[in-house]
Order: structure tokens, then sequence, then C-alpha cells
């Protein structure tokens, strides 16, 4: 059947299938999706290549093309989706934004109306007597966490809906379960029915089919996201997302740092402004600063150790930063699968500067902190001067609770802040999949957004396009007074892209290789 | 088969007991209601040996031979709570969770509480121990003790009573007392005893028949 | 037989129906119970072993794996750094397995005949039930540059203002590991050692050898070594074998306190078995296996060192020589013993600073500021954990204690001890690292039983609970005097009324100890409970690892504290239970004086 095939089109089977997709499917999402499996496929192909450099342009229109498509499935015959699906990858590029833009949102209105989804989801009158999500999600912090457990709240309150949080210390256990699942031929009764994703984890479970398609279209929230206008939102970590999960968040690489020696009060300048720029005047302010700061201050950094997500995410900025002088055919191909060439070309200025970096690292770069959150803890304790997140309202809040010194402040580096969006997926096998799309689409609330986003709670940047919300819901997004730890509003952010997948696994088992055993 | 039916008596038809596959001792008596058979004989002899068959529990490495009734009923193979056969030891042996009226209650057959209470304290008040239901057997003197345990034992209602070395804990005057409130009881309740000692007195205060049992020939 | 027949008509009370079914079906299940005890500890572990081998050896078909091959093995040799993982696992297990066995010799012998063992006791008693996560938390925040030893001689001893950088913890030698694991095993040891020898016989002789030894002139410790050490050993090398199996595929301690470039082997297959690369299975199943080689090797170290100190010491007994500088020992063990106790006190100290710190600046001693939010916010969090931990405790244990009552009764009705095919198995989850066979485990469990979250961790944790349970049980329940059941069996009460009037209350205090050791096993349990349950049931222990490497120090206390604290309550519950005996025994024997003079002025 298509599902089980989607592999061998994923792998170059390309003519086959969209007309084969469109017979066995009516829905519209899995057309939505069988077109940028499609776009994924092709910037998967080598000799497309110069594919990849046009594809924002292509793509952009394309998916709006698609959406409109979608909506028209919807309400027409089946044989209509066939010949016009059949049609589409012949379309050329179409670039009247304008038009195509109007018709999204026009689009999406249609499906937050469409009354079917909104009767069946609304009330969660189908969910059963006692439906139950388990939402397996990374649980290291405390203030995320118990953002979940609001989110407990309130489905209960407006679903009856019991949202229970598995809280991994890594997301890739998550991953195993599933599998395991799979291995014990569990394909209805699996116990992981949302798992919060991203970057290599979705591309293996992706890979190894373990995800529900499809479905995210049906969100009424998800059209609130603008996916027509907002590429990234179905783009993870390069990676078509294929309907099988749906943003939640985004967030970039922030710094932080503690002066060593408490600054001499009468010193600061009065200009809040000024003080801010006195205060982190010692920091490096990009990648090659800090290997001079490093040098300076011996044992005053470190990083945390791959696979780890932070550990990766520092690397990619490494890896990106310290490769931008370098033409921009090279540079692109960190956005495809790595190549044995792409890795001769760009990885040699990385390990080059690890080399340089390590001997002045904590604990002379001997010992990674396993897990990210713990850069937050040796700075809290004096043991390192400078650490980084991927959630920069977590600085201020650790402030708040003694976790780091009142003196701390955020920057982002000057060449450039790792940017990437955060997913939310359903196991194909769910047990309780329904119920987990209604608690998906609360997730994408402009409520919880709203909610998620106000740094006292979490901070995690909304993936709601705002512009196209009424007055009264943005202000809901605004934000209140700026605590001194966190991140300026003012901040210039040169935000990064995450490159494709590959990276990630070419970097962890390199990094493993060369400094894993010492 | 064809048995004297008396009531009230224990016999031992034919017994050898077998250590391995040496004989260990044999033995074939007849007690009446009231009578005292007395055992005698050095440590390692069997005196516990015999004592642990004729309550259905002979230990691993043992093989015996031979029946045993009791009130001419065959009771060699009937498990060892369903005998009817009463023990005492050296030791009191109370129930420490269990107060003195407890201790004797556990022992009495399943009827009205008030009536089991009454007759309880008639019993400890028969053997100089009034008032004394509520006490933890702990509080009690060696002798009260001993005085506990023969009353648990013959409230129970037993058909046949065995003593092990009964008063071989206590010091002299105490001995002579229990013993003779112990042999006082058992004649009243006419019932067949028997009894492993290594006291000549005991033998001699029991006042019945005495089989002494050899020292084995292999062993200390 | 028409003899038989008026006989029980006349002389024995028909038997109530309902009494008689009931004494059977006892019977049936008091016969089948040994056979579930060994059935719930074996299947388990055979089935889990199982469940690694197949892919070990290239089998899973989930990957579309159905070819038999050894990639897993070639791809565990290629790893980097696998001889240093091996080699700090094996290390580590026996060099603290040493060093605790060293120290645990060492007090007993300086303590043997002095008030202060018992006193050593009580101390290191509660730390036996602090999971090792706890403890390892705890030893982490001791040691580490900004921990409270730096900050005790800072600046004025050190000069340092700001935390130096030294390697401790997670130095890739694995002092930190050995430390943790030293500490957390003496106490064990020790007081496995202590119960073994408190029981009445081997005591009196063990004591009355030793005073012979010193009236010969012999010199304390040496009276230990050459009278009573001998007799003790036998006792040892059980838990001792215990210890250094599970030393070798630890996880919680490795994870919190060694290095990571490489980290020990345990730790290095939980990370492959996570990995994201899910054919990575297949190198940790390999890596389960090579594991399995570990810790019996470490085993077999082990009884090699003991039959070759054996072979060196046993001419040396009987040398004649009296000391060998026992005053001298003595004083190193007492300034060891204190050392030792500061150590421990620090760092349960740390904790509890820590878990009430506002912000602490190095090198401040004492936290600057005192708040209880951190408390405050973790209490409401971990309400569900709590009760998840209990309530999994509760099931396992009751279980296990039920199993192991049984069992017990099966050996007194038949009169002899287990088998010993069975009384090994009942150490196998001890001495299997869990590691091996907690993957395949969880494999056969989704195979059986997807949904019984519930029940599948509660029965893994039993598998952990049970070995535990009946080992502190059996002793009690063997030196139980068959006399009480043979005059209650005289008295005409049937097996389960002397089981569960006679036995069973005699037992009370040993059976709510084993209860308060199986709860505190259960509550310590980390990986059988993530695995098994796949992070859907959050116990204490699960959240305080979690948060162990997690962003604040604080809420780590605060976790570990509970941690901590669980256990401890079960067992000061028990504690205030003996002590209410005690005073009533006190009470009767008062009584009992009061008693005699009565009976004396009434003669």
């Amino acid at each position: 059947m298509p599902l089980g095939k989607s592999k061998s089109f994923f792998n170059g089977k390309r003519a086959r299938f969209p007309t084969l997709l469109a017979t066995h499917f009516s829905h519209q999402t899995v057309i939505l999706l069988s077109y940028q499996q499609l776009n994924g496929f092709m910037t998967q192909v080598p000799k497309t290549s110069k594919v990849k450099a046009i594809v924002p342009a292509i793509l952009l229109p394309r998916l709006r093309f698609l959406a409109w498509f979608a909506i028209l499935f919807t309400t027409s015959s089946l044989s209509y989706a066939n010949t016009a699906f059949a049609a589409a990858p012949e379309e050329s590029s179409r670039t009247n934004t304008k038009t195509s833009s109007k018709i999204a949102k026009v689009d999406s209105a249609l499906i937050s109306n469409d009354l079917p989804i909104k009767t069946k989801w609304s009330t969660g009158e189908t969910l059963g007597k006692k439906p139950a999500v388990y939402f397996h999600a990374w649980g290291g912090d405390p203030q995320i966490n118990s953002y979940i457990q609001w989110l407990a709240k309130r489905v209960k309150q407006k679903y009856n809906i019991h949202l229970q949080h598995v809280k991994l210390t890594d997301t890739s256990e998550a991953v195993s379960r599933v599998l395991a699942e799979k291995s014990a031929d569990n394909h209805q009764q699996g116990q992981v029915d949302l798992v919060w994703i991203n970057g290599e984890n979705f591309a293996s479970m992706a890979k190894y089919q373990l995800l529900a398609q499809g479905w995210v279209s049906q969100l009424p929230n998800f059209w609130l996201t603008n996916p027509s206008e907002n590429e990234a939102m179905t783009r993870d970590f390069g990676l078509p997302t294929q309907g099988m999960e749906a943003p939640w968040g985004q967030a970039s690489l922030t710094f932080y740092y503690t002066p060593s020696i408490v600054v001499n009060k009468s010193k600061i300048p009065k200009d809040p402004k000024n003080a801010y720029q006195n205060s982190i005047r010692h920091a490096p302010k990009n990648i090659n600063q800090l290997l001079i700061w490093a040098k300076q201050n011996p044992g005053r950094f470190t990083y945390p150790k791959p696979p780890d997500f932070l550990s990766l995410s520092f690397l990619k900025y490494a890896l990106i930063t310290l490769n931008q002088h370098q033409p921009a055919q090279v540079k692109s191909s960190l956005y495809q699968a790595v190549t044995p060439q792409s890795q001769v070309t760009l990885l040699p200025v990385l390990w080059a500067f690890l080399d340089k970096l390590h001997p002045h690292l904590w604990h002379q770069g001997r010992y990674f902190v396993a897990s990210g959150t713990a850069l937050q803890r040796l700075v809290g304790d004096g043991e390192i001067n400078l650490g980084f997140t991927f959630s920069a309202a977590q600085v201020p809040a650790a402030v708040e609770r003694y976790n780091l010194p009142k003196n701390t402040r955020s920057f982002v580096m000057q060449d450039g802040s790792l940017s990437n969006i955060h997913f939310i997926a359903i196991p194909y096998n769910a047990a309780n999949s329904d119920a987990a799309k209604v608690v998906a689409n609360f997730m994408l609330s402009v409520e919880a957004q709203a909610k998620k986003q106000q740094a006292k709670i979490w901070g995690d940047s909304t993936v709601l396009d705002v512009t196209q919300l009424s007055q009264q819901e943005q202000l809901l997004f605004s934000t209140e007074q700026q605590h001194p730890s966190a991140l300026p509003v003012s901040s210039k952010i040169t935000a990064l892209s995450e490159p494709h997948p590959s990276w990630s696994r070419l970097l962890t088992d390199e990094w493993l290789r060369r400094y894993g055993a010492q | 088969m064809s048995h004297s039916f008396e009531i009230n008596s224990l016999q031992i038809e034919n017994l050898t007991i077998m250590r391995q596959q040496t004989p260990l001792l044999s033995l074939n008596e007849t007690i009446k209601g009231g009578e005292v058979l007395t055992i005698m004989g050095p440590s390692g002899s069997g005196k516990s040996t015999l004592l642990s068959w004729l309550t259905g529990m002979l230990p691993k490495g043992f093989k015996a031979d031979g029946q045993l009734y009791l009130n001419g009923a065959n009771i060699t193979k009937v498990a060892s709570y369903q005998r009817n056969i009463g023990l005492l030891f050296q030791d009191a042996l109370l129930f420490s969770h269990l107060s003195v009226a407890g201790n004797i209650a556990f022992a009495m057959p399943k009827s009205d509480n008030k009536a089991r209470a009454i007759k309880i304290s008639q019993a400890l008040a028969d053997v100089g121990l009034a008032g004394l239901e509520n006490r933890q057997p702990e509080s009690l003197s060696g002798g009260q003790q001993a005085r506990v345990a023969l009353l648990r034992v013959l409230l129970s209602q037993p058909k046949a009573i065995l003593l092990d070395e009964p008063f071989s804990k206590l010091d002299s005057q105490l001995r002579q007392e229990t013993r003779q409130l112990v042999f006082e009881q058992i004649r009243q309740h006419q019932l067949p005893v028997i009894m492993v000692t290594h006291d000549e007195s005991d033998a001699i205060a029991a006042n019945g028949k005495v089989f002494h049992l050899k020292t084995p020939q292999q062993d200390i | 037989m028409s003899h038989n027949l008026t006989s029980n008509f006349l002389n024995t009370p028909p038997l109530k129906n309902g009494t008689k079914r009931l004494d059977t079906l006892f019977s049936a299940v008091v016969k089948f119970s040994p056979k579930l005890l060994v059935a719930i500890l074996i299947l388990p572990v055979l089935g889990g072993l199982l469940g690694v081998f197949l892919p070990a050896f290239g089998w899973l078909p989930a990957l579309d794996r159905t070819q038999f091959g050894l990639q897993g093995f070639q791809q565990l040799i290629q790893t980097p750094g696998i001889a240093q993982m091996i080699g700090l696992s094996f290390f580590s297990s026996i060099i603290s397995g040493l060093l605790a066995f060293i120290m645990t010799i060492l007090l007993l012998a300086n303590y043997f005949d002095s008030p202060w063992l018992a006193r050593i006791q009580g101390f290191l008693g509660p730390i036996l039930v602090i999971p090792h996560a706890a403890a390892a938390i705890a030893i982490a925040f001791l040691i580490t540059p900004s921990g409270m030893i730096a900050r005790l001689l800072s600046p004025w001893l050190t000069g340092w203002q700001s935390p130096t950088d030294w390697l401790l913890p997670h130095d890739p030698y694995g002092i930190s590991i050995i430390m943790g694991l030293t500490l957390k095993e003496l106490p064990f040891l020790l007081l496995m050692t202590l119960s073994a020898i408190a029981q009445p016989d081997l005591n009196l002789k063990l004591r009355a050898q030793y005073r012979v030894a010193l009236s010969l002139g012999y010199y304390p410790i040496t009276a230990f070594f050459k009278a009573v050490l001998p007799n003790i050993y036998p006792f040892m090398r059980l838990p001792m074998l215990a210890i250094l199996a599970y030393a070798s595929a630890s996880v919680e301690m490795p994870l919190i306190l060694g290095p990571n470039t490489p980290p020990t082997l345990a730790v290095a297959i939980m990370n492959w078995f996570h990995d994201v690369d899910l054919s990575l299975r297949i190198k940790a199943s390999a890596g389960a296996i090579l594991q399995l080689f570990i810790t019996l090797s470490v085993l077999l170290t082990w009884w090699l060192l003991e039959k070759t100190t054996q072979a060196i010491i046993s001419k040396s007994l009987s040398n004649g020589q009296r000391t060998y500088g026992d005053t001298f020992w003595t004083k190193i063990i007492n300034i060891f013993t204190l050392l030792l106790s500061c150590f421990i006190t620090l760092a349960l100290l740390g904790m509890v600073f820590w878990s009430f710190a506002g912000y602490w600046q190095f090198p401040l001693a004492l936290p600057g500021q005192w708040v209880i939010t951190h408390w405050q916010s973790a209490l409401l969090q971990i309400q569900t954990p709590i009760i998840n931990s209990l309530s999994i405790g509760l099931v396992a244990t009751s279980i296990a204690l039920i199993l192991t009552l049984l069992t017990l009764e099966f050996e007194k009705q038949n009169g002899a001890q287990l088998s010993r095919f069975s009384s090994v198995i009942i150490y196998l989850p001890l001495m299997i690292p869990s590691i091996a066979f907690l993957f395949g485990l969880v494999w056969l469990q989704e195979a059986v039983h997807s949904k019984a979250t519930f029940i599948n961790v509660a029965l893994t944790h039993l598998l952990f609970v049970l070995p535990y349970v009946f080992l502190s049980l059996a002793t009690s329940y063997r030196l139980l005097d068959p006399r009480y059941a043979q005059v209650a069996a005289g008295l005409g009460a049937s097996p389960i009324k002397i089981f569960l009037q006679v036995s069973l209350p005699q037992l009370l205090m040993p059976i709510m100890m084993a209860s308060a050791l199986g709860l505190a096993i259960s509550f310590s349990q980390y990986l059988p409970t993530l695995l098994v349950s796949g992070g859907r049931l959050n116990t204490v222990t699960t959240e305080a690892v979690s948060l162990a490497n997690g962003a604040s120090r604080r809420t780590s206390a605060v976790y570990a504290l509970i941690q901590m604290l669980l256990p401890a309550i079960a067992f000061s519950l028990i504690w205030l239970m003996s002590m209410r005996k005690k005073r009533q025994k006190a009470q009767a024997k008062r009584n009992n004086k009061t008693a005699s003079y009565i009976t004396k002025v009434n003669r």
C-alpha cells in the first residue's frame, strides 16, 4: 500500500507517486504532503543540486498553490483531484505572490471553518469516555515542565483530555520506544501519543516510518502559522515535514555571560544601554573572539558532548561561521545531504578550531557535560563564565530562581545565531491519536502560544504569524518589562539556518572519533 | 487386624525408626489413660526423634515402620494438627504476641467467647494464677509460664500428651510443685502420656513404666 | 478396615468442609510458591537475555535485519575508546569492591568488641537505604570544584576566589566513580556481615574465639584477623559478589560521577540503546553481551584474589605472631573513620544547604540567602512521582513478601532448605548486570503485554526486590523455634492457622524490616523504571536522575533529598515500632519482677 511504498518513492521513483497517491487517498493532506515529499526528494538528489539554490523561490509559490488545491479537494471529487494533481508537477513556478497569498488566507479561513473538522475537534465528543494523551517531551527544564502542566490543565478543562507529560532525558528514548513497539508488532496501541521532536530525531523517525502522516493540515490552528508564507513551518532542519509534525515554537542560540569579578557599581554608566554594553564588553562576540577569550580565561568555557542537542547546535554554529569566507556554492552544501566532497571542504576548519579550543576549556576539554542544561549549573556555580542556550528566556528565569548570578547578561553572537523550529509529532501507532490531534491543535492556539511566549512562563517564540491575528490577539503576544539578564529586544539577530540533518550525524560521529576517547 | 478397643489409650505398635539404614530404636507399647510412659536415654539415643514421629513431624533422613493408634484409631498417617496430641516442652513457648488468656484461647476449640473467657479464668484460678488473664507472657515468672503452658495444652482437649523434658528448666522447689500439678491434671483428665526425660526423679514421680533407650553404637 | 471407620466416627470430630478446602488450598499454594518464586526470577532474566542475544548477532526484525552475523561485535570493537570503557568498568568495580571490603574488615577489626561498632552501624545504616543516584549527587556536590570541600578550604587555605578547574568529579581515571561506589558499598557490606554474624550461635562462638585469642596475648586487630575473619568471610562472599556485579554494570554512579570521554561500558551501552540512530541497537546488544563477560571476569578476578590471599595467608594464621603494628593501625582506622563520617556528613549537609540556597557565591561556605522556593516548586511537581514510587514499591514489596513467606513456609513444612539451584536463582538478578537483560525484557514485555505499564514496572521491580526481601527474611524465618509450630499443631491448629497466627506474628519485626528494605530497593530503581515504563511512569528516582545533570543544582538537591527521605520514612516507622516493642518488653520485665515479688510475698 502507498504508505508502505512511500519509502520507495522517497528513494527516487518519482514518476509513480502523484497518481498513485491521488488514487488511493482522497484526503487533501496526503496530496499536500506527497507534494512536499517530492520537493524533499528533489533536494536529496545530488544531480539536481542546482534546484536547491532556487528551492525557496520555487517552493514558496508552489506551496501556496498546493494549499489552494488542497482546499479544492476537500469539496471536490476525487477524480478532479486526480487530474488536477497530475498536472501540478508540470506547472511552472508561479510568482504572483500577492494573489496566491490572498488565496492562502482565504483558504486557511475555509479550512478552519471546515465543519466536520471543527465539530469533531472543538467538542472532543468522538474521543471516548476518558481520553488520555501521553506526551513524550524532554523534561529537564522545570519552566517548560510547568508550562506543559498548564497545557494539561487547559485540555482537561476544554476537552476533558487527560494529558500526561512523559519526561524524557533524551527525545531519542521515545524514538526507541516506538521502534520497540514496531518490532513487537504493536501497530495500534503505541504508548507514545505525542512527541516533542525536531532535527535528527525527526529524520530518524521519518526514515523508519514511525510517524503518522498527513494530520497536521487537519489542525485548524495550523493555518494560523501561515505555512504558505512561512516556509520554515513545514521544514525541519531542511527536511520537509510531510505533514508528520506540527510546528510548536522557535528559538535561536543565545549566549550568556557572567563576569568573574563583580563590577564596581559606581563605574556602571547610568544609561541602561551603555550599562549593558559595558557589562558584556569582555565577552567574545564572534567565533574567533571565542577562541581568544578561552585562551585568556582557561577553564571558563565549555560546551556539551554530542549528540546533545545544544552541543550539536554549538558545533553547527562554529561550522557555519568558520566557513563564512567560503564561496556561496560551497556554503550551500551545508544545507544538503553530506557528501564526501562537502566534508572535505567544510570540516577541517572546524576540527582545527576545536583542536585549538579544547585545551583551554573547562576540565581541559577532557570531560564534556552530557546535557546542555548543565552549562547553566556550571555558570551558576562560577565554574565557567560563558554559557549558551536555545531558550533565551531561561536566563532571566534562572536568575530569578537564584540559579544564575544577578550580573548575568544575555547576548547573541555578531557573526550569526543558529535558529530552528521545534515540532510535535504523532507516532503511527499512537493509541490515542485523535485526542493527540486535539491537544496538538490546542498547543497551536493563540491562547497556548501567547502563554508560551511570556518570558515568565517559558519565553519560547511563537510559531503563529502574529501579524495575521486580530489586534486583540496580537496584544497577548506583546512583551512586558525587560529583565536585565534577558536578551535585549533591540538585539540584532543574524539568523543562521540549520544545516541538513545528515550533518548532525556526521558531526557526532567524527567528534566522538576525535575527542570521544582520550 | 484387631485391637483391644480401649477408650483413652495410646498404642505404639511395632515401631522401628531408622536413620538412613541403621535402626535407631524399636518400641511396642500401650499407654492407658492416666498412665505415664517415661522414656529415658542419653542424648542422641533418639528421644526427640521418637517424639517427632509421635507428632507426625519426622525430619528428613529418618524412616519409620509401625503404627500409632490413639483411642483405637490409626493415626499413623494423620496430619500432626489433626492428631489431638498435645506437646509440652521444657520452655513454656508461650506466644509473645498474645496475652495469657489469648494463648489459652488460641488452643481452645471455637465456641462462644464469653464461655471461653469464663473457662479460662476458672482454669487459671485452679492453678493459682487468678487474675493474670491480660498479662503478657514475658511478665510471668518461669513457674507461672509453665502453668499457663500446661493449661493451654489441657484446654485444647487433647487425647494424649507428650512431655519433652518438661521440668528441666525449673529450679528444684518449683520443679516439684509443677510436676505434681501436671501429673495431677493428667490423671484427672485420664490422658495417656509419654514423657521424655533424663531426670530419674521425673521418672519416679511419674510412677509408671520406664523405657530406656540405648546409646547408639556409632554416634557420639 | 471397619475399625478405622468406627474410630473415625467415634473419635475425630468431623471437620468443616470449608476449613478443609482452605487447608488443601493453602498446602497447594505453599507447595507451588517455591516454583513460582523461581519462575518469577528466572523467566524475565532469561527472556531478557534472549532479547539481547538475538540482536547482538544481527537479528532485529524491526530494522529489517533477519540475518545472523557478527557486525554488531565488529562495530563494537571499532568503537573509539572501547578498551578504555572496558578498563574503566573493570577497574572501577574491582577497586571499589576491594576498598569497600578492606574498609569493612578494618572497621570490624577495630571495633569488633567495642560499643562503637553499634554506633557506626547506626550511622551507616541510613546510607544503605540512600539510592545510588542520590548518593552520587551528594558526592558530586561535595567534590566538585565549587563543592563543599573547596568552599571550606577557600580562600583561607587555597587562595581561590573562584572555583579552580580540577578534574573531580568526572575524572578520566574513574576515581570519582570509585569513591561513590565504595561509599555506597561499604555500608551494604558491613551491615550484611553484621547481620550474618548476629545469629546467636555464631555470635557466641565468634566472641568466644575472639576472647580466647585475646587471652592468648593476641592484639585486638590481629585477634580479629586470625580468629574471627576466617569464620566471617564465608558470610561476606555473596554480598561481595553482588556488590562487584552491580558495580561493574551500574549506570547511575558513572552517569553522575564518571567521565564521558569515554564513559564506562554500561553507560555507553545505554547511550547506544537510546541513540537516534536505531541501527546502533545491534552494537548496543553486542555491548550488553560484552558487559556480561566483563561482570563475569570481575567476579572471576575476585575469586582468584580470594584464593591467592587464602593461600598466602593460611600459614601465617598459626605462625604465632601476636601483633602486626596493631597500635598504629588502630590510630589509622580511628582517623579514617572520623574522616569518613565527616565526608558523609558534609555531603548530606551540602545537599541540604543547596536545597535552601538563594544565590550562593563561591567561596562562601554558607549560602548568602536561604529560600524555600526550590522546595515549594518541587513539591508542586513531585506529587505524581511520589505516588508512583509508593504504589510501585508497595505492589512489588507485597508480592515479594508473600512469595518469600510462602516459600519459607514450604521449607519449614518440608523440613529442608531450598535446593541449591533455587538458592542460586534467588541471587540471579543481583549477579547478572541489569543492563544486559533489561532491554531484552522491554522487548519481551512489549511482545506480551504492551499496555500494562504499571504491572510491567512493578514486576520488574519485583526482580530486584525479591532477592533482598528473601535474604532479609530467610534468616529470621529459619531461626524461628520450630517447637512453637509443633505446640500449635499439638493444640490442633491447622497449618494455615499456624502460618497466620503463630509464625507471622512472631516474625512481625523481621517482616516489617524486610518490607522497608523492599520499598527502599524499589524506590531506588532507576534503569528498570525508565526502560520498562518507557518513561511513562515517573518515579522520584527517575526525576532525580534526569535533573541531576540538569540546570539547577538546587532543584537537583531537593529531588535527591526527597529520594533519600522516602525510604528513610519507611525505616523510621519500623524503628519507632521496634522502640515501642522494646519499651513494652522492658515494661513487661518490670512487671515480671513485681509479679515474682508478689508471688514470693504470697508464699
